[in-house]
């Protein structure tokens, strides 16, 4: 098991210190790798010199903003030694990500690129990227009998007149229910989706996109600018029945916002 | 010196751990350190500890539960210990073995039912010291008779607040103990103090009943209703969670109160917040409100018996209000949320006074005390200065002793009865 605790911080911009103590290393690197999909090859990474800070042994490198990070999971390495060979999985120290907290409150441009630094399941350092050309981030979620209503602001695009929510059913089938959206200012939006317009038989899941202009793409709804790497247990909202069905929005494991429908009974 | 620490389980969570091992990492500079842990359930403990501290357990749960041992009720630790039930023959037997064999100049017991084998099995050589991590109020009669019994026999009783100590020398007489308040200790933080800008108020600990997470989410529905954009993140896990979680949705807060859970170390998610908070019943000490402070957050918290109204000066450093009042605790979260200039005077003051509980000092206190008993016990002698409370002392704790005898005897006949009944 690896002992090298990497301390890390980043700023609003993206930019990621890290900060460790190889045992015994010369010219040391640390390599970022795209997770790849189970069963590829890994494929994308980024490598960094580390230099000595100080005297007592102590390395820094940090990653700048640019070049972005394509979307995905990239785990951290430490090449201790010149070769490429024998690289060692980083477990994380201290994560200082709170210039992260409220980053939703500023306006970013296209592509709209994240990042956060988080600790993987097993206990590793990892680094949580999305880059999207668009993103509308989802705030608040009012769940009540009937609808529910997500307050969103679009980043990386401007919002014109003909935008509308789409929801597209998972699983393949083109099928699309577009809502329409009440504008505000700075990008901010608000859309309500009525319940009985989503149930159906069986269970379902709905995601949630925009479309910002008529015929424009559609851009993603979720959550990615604050310092919550994995959302998906901690903002959890509630269930309430419509008809035989239980509808319950949800955020996936990529922090994208969708809509779960069950059966009841 | 030689220092072993002997507690219960070293590889779970929890506040006990927590400071047993920032103790023997800072005693570790300067003296040989080991912990035992009595119960091991997995390979790696949650904490790393120090390098130079060596770790070793007695009970492998992961292998040892089908030895006939096991199954067999302890008879060394008390039965009125909070934790019998997980003791055993076999700890009983191990814990003997090991204390027997112990190349120690000094053990460090650090809950009641290892106390009291400490107290009896320790060798003569060996410098006895009792921790106590809970308070003598809290335990039930019939506990704090057996440890009556068994305590006279330590060198030195730790507490973690002046208050209990001051409970201890009132209501038990142990002549020739040392009684002693030696609070936890909290490293010094890493990272920069929060500057107190972030709308994030923080609460930490197991989710449990006694932690009263469901008054902070409760008084923090005040807050949500004036500044929408305030957050309550509760960070931990435990038998609550559910429970705590329908009340986020009956109360409707699910876009203000996230339930975090576990982050060790929690020091990087105590500076994204600005106001820490903490609404137990009974907290014997209060780890996580030190925590908060050295991390540059005012806590508010109940003040209930006995830690926080000894680390927090009220309406300088946090904010102190009665026990089971979410009203109040509402009311302290909003006169903090409300003002930057209030909450920015009272985090820098925090990190001021929390300095106190530095490892430095608290460490330079442990080892005073230490080298005091080993120092008696090489002499022949024992860790206090003769019993200096006199006739009156005698009279006070025996009436307390007697008291609690009675009571442990009420309430043994009480569980006969209810026996019989089913």
């Amino acid at each position: 098991m690896s002992t090298v605790r990497t301390h890390c911080s980043i700023d609003a911009d993206g930019r990621i210190t890290f900060r460790l103590r190889p045992p015994a290393a010369t010219e040391p690197r640390l390599v970022l790798a795209l997770r790849p999909r189970k069963g590829r090859p890994e494929e994308t990474t980024h490598t960094l010199g580390l230099a000595p800070h100080g005297d007592d042994g102590e390395f820094r490198t940090v990653l700048e903003p640019e070049p972005r990070l394509a979307e995905g999971r990239w785990d951290v390495y430490l090449l201790a030694g010149p070769d490429d060979a024998g690289r060692e999985r980083l477990r994380p120290g201290l994560r200082d990500v709170r210039a992260l907290v409220d980053g939703g409150r500023r306006d970013r441009p296209s592509p709209v690129a994240v990042r956060v630094p988080y600790t993987t399941k097993d206990g590793f350092l990892a680094i949580r990227a999305w880059l999207r050309t668009a993103h509308a981030e989802a705030g608040p979620v009012t769940v009540a009998d009937g609808g529910t209503t997500v307050r969103a602001r679009l980043h990386g695009a401007p919002l014109s007149d003909g935008a509308e929510a789409v929801l597209r059913l998972r699983g393949g089938k083109d099928t699309l229910l577009g809502v329409p959206v009440r504008p505000a200012e700075d990008g901010c939006f608000s859309f309500t989706v009525v319940h009985a317009d989503l149930v159906g038989d069986g269970g379902r899941v709905w995601d949630v996109f925009l479309r910002p202009a008529a015929g424009a793409p559609l851009t993603r709804v979720g959550r990615l600018l604050d310092d919550v790497a994995d959302r998906k247990d901690v903002f959890v909202y509630p269930r309430v029945t419509e008809g035989g069905s239980a509808v319950r929005p949800y955020y996936t494991v990529d922090n994208d916002l969708a809509v779960e429908v069950t059966a009841l009974g | 010196m030689k220092i072993s620490f002997l507690i219960h389980n070293a590889y779970g969570i929890g506040g006990t751990i927590t400071t047993t091992f920032n103790l023997a990492a800072a005693l570790a500079e300067r003296h040989e350190v080991e912990i035992v842990s009595v119960l091991r359930h997995r390979e790696h403990p949650n904490l790393t500890p120090h390098p130079r501290v060596r770790l070793r357990a007695l009970v492998d749960l992961r292998r040892e539960k089908d030895h006939p041992l096991f199954g067999r009720p302890a008879k060394v630790f008390p039965s009125a210990e909070y934790r019998h039930h997980q003791y055993s023959e076999l700890t009983d037997q191990r814990i003997a073995e090991c204390l027997a064999d112990i190349d120690a100049d000094a053990v460090i017991g650090t809950r009641p039912g290892l106390n009291v084998h400490l107290a009896l099995q320790a060798p003569e050589h060996v410098a006895r010291i009792g921790q106590e991590h809970l308070t003598l109020d809290n335990h039930p009669p019939a506990l704090r008779t057996a440890l009556r019994r068994a305590y006279r026999r330590l060198d030195v009783l730790t507490t973690v607040t002046d208050a209990d100590a001051a409970s201890y020398r009132r209501k038990m007489r142990l002549p020739g103990v040392r009684v002693e308040a030696l609070p936890n200790s909290v490293p010094d933080p890493v990272l920069p103090a929060s500057d107190s800008t972030a709308r994030v108020v923080v609460a930490a600990g197991r989710l449990v009943p006694v932690k009263r997470f469901d008054l902070i989410i409760e008084a923090f529905a005040r807050v949500a209703a004036e500044f929408p954009d305030w957050q309550l993140r509760i960070y931990g896990k435990g038998e609550e969670q559910e429970r705590l979680r329908a009340q986020i949705e009956t109360l409707g807060l699910w876009n203000n109160v996230f339930l975090m859970g576990a982050a060790t170390p929690m020091e990087a998610e105590w500076v994204k917040g600005s106001i820490g908070a903490a609404a137990s019943n009974f907290e014997p000490f209060g780890m996580t409100l030190v925590e908060a402070m050295r991390c540059g957050l005012p806590v508010v918290s109940t003040d209930c018996p006995y830690g926080p109204g000894e680390i927090i000066e009220d309406g300088e450093d946090g904010r102190l209000v009665p026990v089971g009042d979410g009203a109040a605790f509402g009311a302290a979260l909003l006169d903090l949320v409300r003002d930057d200039e209030l909450r920015r005077r009272m985090g820098r003051a925090a990190v001021a006074n929390a300095e106190r509980f530095a490892p430095g000092p608290v460490v330079a206190r442990a080892e005073r005390l230490l080298q005091d008993a080993v120092g008696a016990r090489s002499g022949g002698r024992r860790g206090a200065p003769a019993d200096a409370g006199g006739m009156h002392h005698t009279l006070v704790s025996q009436g307390h002793a007697a008291r609690d005898l009675a009571r442990a005897a009420a309430s043994s006949a009480l569980r006969t009865v209810r026996k019989g009944r089913r």
